[in-house]
C-alpha cells in the first residue's frame, strides 16, 4: 500500500537588497590610472556579488530551517482526504476519531475513506491512501501578547509554495515526519543549486518507479528548468542508481503515475492491459514496453472515419513516446503530420487539409522530422508471409518495444505485440485498430476486439505490408 | 410573516427607565443575535451624549436627526459592535419619540439603520453571504404613551421598505446559551512593495489572511462535525445540564500551486504580526447547528484582529503627527478583555492599550454601554498580556526561532546590535573596502614614483 502526503507549504524569505555593489563598482573608476581603476572595480563588484550571493543563499537556507521546525511541531496535522480523520502525529499520534491510535495498522486506515476511488485502469494493484497536511492553529503550546512588528528595510521578498509529496511505503519505518523534513532539504538543496540572483524556481517533486528497486524513488525538480537542462542531473542519478545510459528513467514523463490520479486528457492507457494472453503451446508474448494511449477515428473533434488510419497509428507512437519522455510536445494533429511532410519536401502543399492516405514511409519521415526518431521498415511482399516475420517482430518488442505501425492492403493498424513459438512457428499478433468510432469505453473495446490478439488470418493474404518498427533513440 | 424579535427582560426594564425631557428623542442601539427563526435581542443602550454647543441633550430639537447625529450615532454603533463577542450584533436601532414628532420617525429610523449597518461592515474581513439574515430591526416607542411599533427592513436592499415585526419581551437565561471558544496563534506577514500604500497593503494583507481563516477547516470539540448536524444532539433543554462549552481547533488548509517560479517583489517594509488571541462566540439555545458555532468563531476571529490592527494603526497616525517618523519595531496590539455585563452571563469585550488601565475599561463600557461594572468583573486573564512575553524562552521554542522572531527579541535591544546583523550587507564593506582602496592607490603610486 502506498501512503502519499501531499499539500503547499508557503515559503517566505527576505534577501536584503544593497546598493553597496553599484556604488563601490563605480567608485573604483575615478582612480587616475585607467587600467587599475578599472581591474579594482571590476574586482569589486564581482567580490560583492559573490558575497551577495552567499548572503543569499544563507538566507533562502535559513528559510528552509525554520519550515523545516514547522513540520516537526506539535501544530502539523494530517487528514485523510475525503474522511473525517485527522491525525497529529508529532503529538503523540492524537487522532481525531476515537479508534484511531499508534498502533491501528495503516490497512485499517483505509476503511475511514467516506468512499474509495477505484479507476477502471489499475496500473498497479496497490491501493494508494491519500493524506493532506495542514497547520493547526489553535492552543499554542506558548502563547505570547500579540504584536505587530515592523522593520523599514528595503529587501526583495520571495514568495513561493512548496508542492510536497512524499511517499511512503508502509513496510519502511521511515516516519511522516522525517519524510517531509527529508524532502524539505532536498528542495533546498535544488533551491540554492538553481538559484539566480533574485530568480527562484519552486521545487517540485516527482516520484519514479525503477526497475532495481521495489519503493519509489522521489526526485526534486526545479520547475522553471526543462528537461535539456537537467540533463547533467539525469546523468548523475543514473550513475547513483546503476541504471543503463541508453533510455531515459528520469524525464518528467516517466513520473510513476498513481492508480487514483485520472489522466487529464481523457485517452484510454494500454488497453492490451486487460486483455489475457492467447493461449498457445510454447509461444512467449512479447510485448510493447511502457505506457502509449488509444488514438483512433472521430477523436479529438476530427472526422477522419475513412481515410485517417495511418494518421491515428502515428499519433499513437507518438503518445508512447511523449509518455516515456523522449518528447514534450504533444501528439501531433492530423494537420500537423501533414504539414511535418509538406516540410520535408515529400507531398505538395495542397496536401495539408486534405484527406489523403499515408503509409509507412511517410510515417517514418515524419517520426524522423517532428521527434528525430529513426524507424526501420519492413516490407512483406504477401500478407501471408507475416508470420515468417515473427523472430523479427519479437526481436523488436524485446529490444526497442515501440508500438508498430502496419499499413498495406487498404488498412492500416498498430502491432503492439507477439505472442510467437520459437518451435512451432505459430504467432499471433496483438492488434490495435485505429478503426474505433465510438468513445473512450474501455469494456466496449476489449469485448468486441478492437484491442485484441488476432491470428495471421487476420491480414489480407494477397497484400503486400509495410511495417515501420520505429527505434528508441539513445538518450536519457 | 415577519420576523419575530424575542427581547430580554432587561430591556424592557431599560427602554422603560429612559425618560425623554421634551421634544427630544432618543436613539440608541438593539443588540443580539440573528438567528432563522426568530431574533433574540439581549442587551439594548443608548446613544451617549454628544459634546455640542448647541443647547439639548444632544439632539437638536429642530428636526429629528441631523447630520451630526446621525454620524455620532453611526460611529457609536461601530464602537459597539467591536465590543461584542461572536454571535452578537447590532440588530438595529431604537428611537424613543414624543408624540409630535411620531410622523418623521419611520424615515428616520431607515436612515439610521441602513447607516449604522454601512458604518459596520467598513473594513470588515467578511461579507454578508446568502446564509446570513440581512433584516434588521427597528423600535419605535412612544414618549408618552410607551407603545412600541417594531418594523424591519432588509439592509441589503436599498429600496427596501419597512416590513412589520413581532415584538415580545421574555426571559432570557444566557446559561442556556451554548458558548465556543478558542485561543488562536496568530502568524501574519505582510510585505509592503516598493511604490505601495500601508493601509493600502495592510487591508490586503489581513484580507488574505482571513481567505485561508475561511478556507480553514473547524473541529468541534475535537472531531469534525457536520454542517448540518445538530451541536447539542438531543432536544430537552435540560436545565441541570450546567453551560455547554465547545472548543474549536481551527486547521488551515494548505496552499494551492503558484507555478514554475517564485513570486519576488522589491520591498521597503516588512509587517509581522503575532500572538496568540482568544475568540468567543454565544449560539442560540433553540438547536444550533455545526455551521453556526463555525461561522461565529470565524467572524469573531476575523473582527477581533481587524479591528485591533485598525485600532493600533490609527493610534500609530496620531502618533506619528505628534512626532516625526514612521514607527518600527515591536508595537503591542491592543488587548482583549472580558466582562460580564450585571444580571447576565453573557460576556462583552473591550480593547486596552499597555498604557490603559482596568478603570479606563470600566469607564468605556460606562460611557458606550450605559452600564456600571465593577473592576473585579473585568477579566484580562484569558489572552496572554505584555508583561508575559518571554524574551529568554524564544531559544526553547522551536516554532518561534524563525527569522521574524529573532528580530522581534532583538529590535527593542541596543542599536549596535543590530548593526551586528548588517555584518555582510554593502553598509559594512564600504569603509574597509575604502580603506583597501586607500591603500592599494599609495602602493602604486609608490611604485610609480621610484
Amino acid at each position: 500500500m502506498i501512503l502519499r502526503l501531499g499539500g503547499g507549504l508557503e515559503f517566505l524569505c527576505q534577501l536584503d537588497v544593497s546598493d553597496g555593489k553599484i556604488l563601490l563598482a563605480s567608485l573604483g573608476l575615478v582612480w587616475p590610472q585607467a587600467v587599475t581603476s578599472c581591474t579594482i572595480s571590476f574586482f569589486l563588484y564581482f567580490f560583492l556579488s559573490f558575497s551577495e550571493a552567499s548572503q543569499r543563499q544563507l538566507e533562502v537556507s535559513r528559510s528552509f530551517a525554520d519550515l523545516r521546525s514547522r513540520v516537526k511541531a506539535e501544530s502539523l496535522v494530517f487528514s485523510l482526504t475525503d474522511s473525517a480523520l485527522f491525525i497529529w502525529p508529532n503529538k503523540s499520534f492524537q487522532a481525531s476519531l476515537d479508534d484511531v491510535d499508534e498502533s491501528t495498522a495503516c490497512g485499517e486506515l483505509l476503511q475511514y475513506h467516506l468512499f474509495l476511488f477505484f479507476p477502471p485502469i489499475t496500473c498497479s494493484s496497490q491501493p494508494v491512501v491519500n493524506l493532506r497536511f495542514m497547520m493547526e492553529i489553535t492552543e499554542p503550546t506558548e502563547p505570547s501578547a500579540p504584536c505587530l512588528y515592523r522593520e523599514n528595510k528595503k529587501h526583495h521578498c520571495i514568495r513561493m509554495v512548496l508542492p510536497m509529496d512524499c511517499v511512503v511505503t508502509v513496510r519502511s519505518d521511515e516516519t511522516f515526519g522525517s519524510a517531509l523534513s527529508t524532502q524539505l532539504s532536498e528542495m533546498e538543496a535544488v533551491t540554492l543549486r538553481h538559484m539566480k540572483d533574485t530568480d527562484v524556481p519552486v521545487p517540485r517533486p516527482f516520484h519514479f518507479s525503477l526497475p532495481t528497486s521495489t519503493e519509489l524513488v522521489t526526485i526534486v525538480y526545479p520547475a522553471s528548468v526543462d528537461d535539456k537542462g537537467l540533463e547533467s542531473f539525469r546523468k548523475e542519478l543514473h550513475n547513483r542508481f546503476e541504471l543503463p545510459d541508453d533510455r531515459p528513467y528520469f524525464r518528467r514523463s516517466n513520473a510513476f503515475h498513481f492508480p487514483d490520479e485520472p489522466y487529464k486528457d481523457g485517452y484510454l492507457r494500454n488497453p492490451h492491459n486487460h486483455l489475457n494472453h492467447p493461449n498457445i503451446e510454447g509461444a512467449k508474448p512479447y510485448l510493447v514496453q511502457g505506457v502509449y494511449s488509444y488514438h483512433h477515428y472521430m477523436q479529438d473533434r476530427m472526422d477522419d472515419n475513412g481515410w485517417g488510419c495511418a494518421y491515428r497509428s502515428l499519433q499513437t507512437i507518438c503518445s508512447w513516446f511523449r509518455q516515456q519522455g523522449y518528447m514534450e510536445r504533444t501528439v501531433p494533429t492530423h494537420k500537423e503530420i501533414q504539414q511535418a511532410l509538406v516540410d520535408v519536401g515529400d507531398k505538395p502543399a495542397a496536401f495539408v487539409g486534405s484527406r489523403q492516405w499515408i503509409g509507412s514511409i511517410e510515417v517514418q519521415a515524419v517520426l524522423s522530422h517532428l521527434l528525430g526518431v529513426t524507424s526501420k521498415i519492413l516490407f512483406v511482399s504477401q500478407g501471408s508471409e507475416l508470420p515468417s516475420q515473427g523472430r523479427e517482430l519479437a526481436n523488436h518488442f524485446l529490444t526497442e518495444g515501440t508500438p508498430v505501425m502496419i499499413g498495406g492492403g487498404v488498412l492500416a493498424h498498430t502491432i503492439l505485440g507477439v505472442a510467437w513459438s520459437e518451435t512451432s512457428g505459430q504467432i499471433r499478433f496483438l492488434i490495435l485498430d485505429p478503426h474505433y468510432t465510438g468513445g473512450e469505453d474501455l469494456q466496449t473495446i476489449t469485448d468486441k476486439g478492437w484491442c485484441g490478439w488476432k491470428g495471421p488470418e487476420f491480414w489480407d493474404q494477397n497484400a503486400y505490408y509495410n511495417l515501420c518498427l520505429p527505434q528508441r533513440p539513445k538518450a536519457i | 410573516m415577519g420576523r419575530t424579535y424575542v427581547a430580554d427582560d432587561t430591556v424592557q426594564k431599560y427602554l422603560s427607565s429612559l425618560h425623554t425631557a421634551g421634544g427630544v428623542c432618543i436613539t440608541g442601539l438593539l443588540i443580539g443575535q440573528l438567528s432563522l427563526q426568530r431574533d433574540y435581542v439581549l442587551l439594548s443602550t443608548k446613544t451617549p451624549h454628544r459634546d455640542s454647543d448647541g443647547p439639548g441633550e444632544g439632539h437638536s430639537s429642530s428636526g429629528l436627526l441631523d447630520d451630526a447625529d446621525l454620524e455620532w450615532a453611526t460611529e457609536h454603533a461601530k464602537q459597539v459592535s467591536q465590543m461584542l463577542p461572536g454571535g452578537m450584533s447590532v440588530l438595529g436601532v431604537f428611537l424613543i419619540v414624543p408624540p409630535e414628532l411620531s410622523k418623521e420617525a419611520p424615515s428616520t429610523l431607515r436612515r439610521l439603520v441602513f447607516a449604522i449597518e454601512k458604518h459596520i461592515s467598513k473594513g470588515r474581513l467578511w461579507d454578508l453571504t446568502e446564509e446570513d439574515i440581512t433584516e434588521r430591526v427597528t423600535l419605535q416607542i412612544c414618549s408618552k404613551t410607551k407603545k412600541a411599533l417594531c418594523r424591519s427592513f432588509d439592509i441589503k436592499d436599498p429600496k427596501s421598505s419597512a416590513k412589520p415585526a413581532d415584538w415580545k419581551y421574555q426571559p432570557v437565561s444566557s446559561s442556556s446559551w451554548p458558548l465556543v471558544t478558542c485561543t488562536v496563534a496568530l502568524d501574519l506577514q505582510i510585505s509592503l512593495p516598493l511604490k505601495s500604500l500601508d493601509d493600502i497593503c495592510i487591508k490586503e494583507g489581513l484580507r488574505s489572511w482571513a481567505n485561508r481563516i475561511k478556507a480553514a477547516v473547524c473541529l468541534i470539540n475535537g472531531k469534525l462535525v457536520a454542517d448540518e448536524s445538530e451541536l447539542v444532539p438531543g432536544q430537552k433543554k435540560n436545565p441541570k445540564m450546567g453551560k455547554q462549552k465547545f472548543q474549536v481547533q481551527v486547521l488551515l488548509q494548505t496552499l494551492e500551486d503558484m507555478g514554475s517560479s517564485a513570486v519576488t517583489q522589491c520591498c521597503r517594509s516588512f509587517i509581522s504580526i503575532r500572538g496568540a488571541v482568544h475568540c468567543r462566540a454565544y449560539l442560540q439555545p433553540n438547536k444550533p447547528r455545526a455551521k453556526h458555532a463555525v461561522e461565529a468563531i470565524r467572524k469573531d476571529l476575523m473582527n477581533t484582529v481587524s479591528c485591533r490592527v485598525n485600532m493600533l494603526m490609527e493610534d500609530l497616525l496620531m502618533n506619528e503627527f505628534n512626532d516625526q517618523g514612521v514607527m518600527t519595531g515591536v508595537q503591542p496590539l491592543p488587548h482583549r478583555v472580558f466582562v460580564a455585563l450585571p444580571a447576565s452571563d453573557f460576556r462583552l469585550c473591550d480593547y486596552v492599550f499597555p498604557d490603559e488601565s482596568i478603570a479606563d475599561v470600566a469607564e468605556r463600557l460606562h460611557e458606550m454601554l450605559d452600564s456600571r461594572v465593577t473592576e473585579e468583573s473585568i477579566d484580562s486573564s484569558l489572552e496572554p498580556t505584555h508583561a508575559k512575553t518571554p524574551m529568554s524562552s524564544r531559544t526553547a521554542d522551536p516554532i518561534q526561532h524563525s527569522r521574524a522572531s529573532k528580530q522581534h527579541i532583538e529590535a527593542p535591544k541596543d542599536i549596535k546590535k543590530s548593526n551586528m546583523q548588517q555584518y555582510y550587507t554593502g553598509d559594512f564593506y564600504i569603509p574597509l573596502l575604502i580603506y583597501i582602496y586607500i591603500y592599494i592607490y599609495i602602493y602604486i603610486n609608490r611604485t610609480v614614483v621610484i
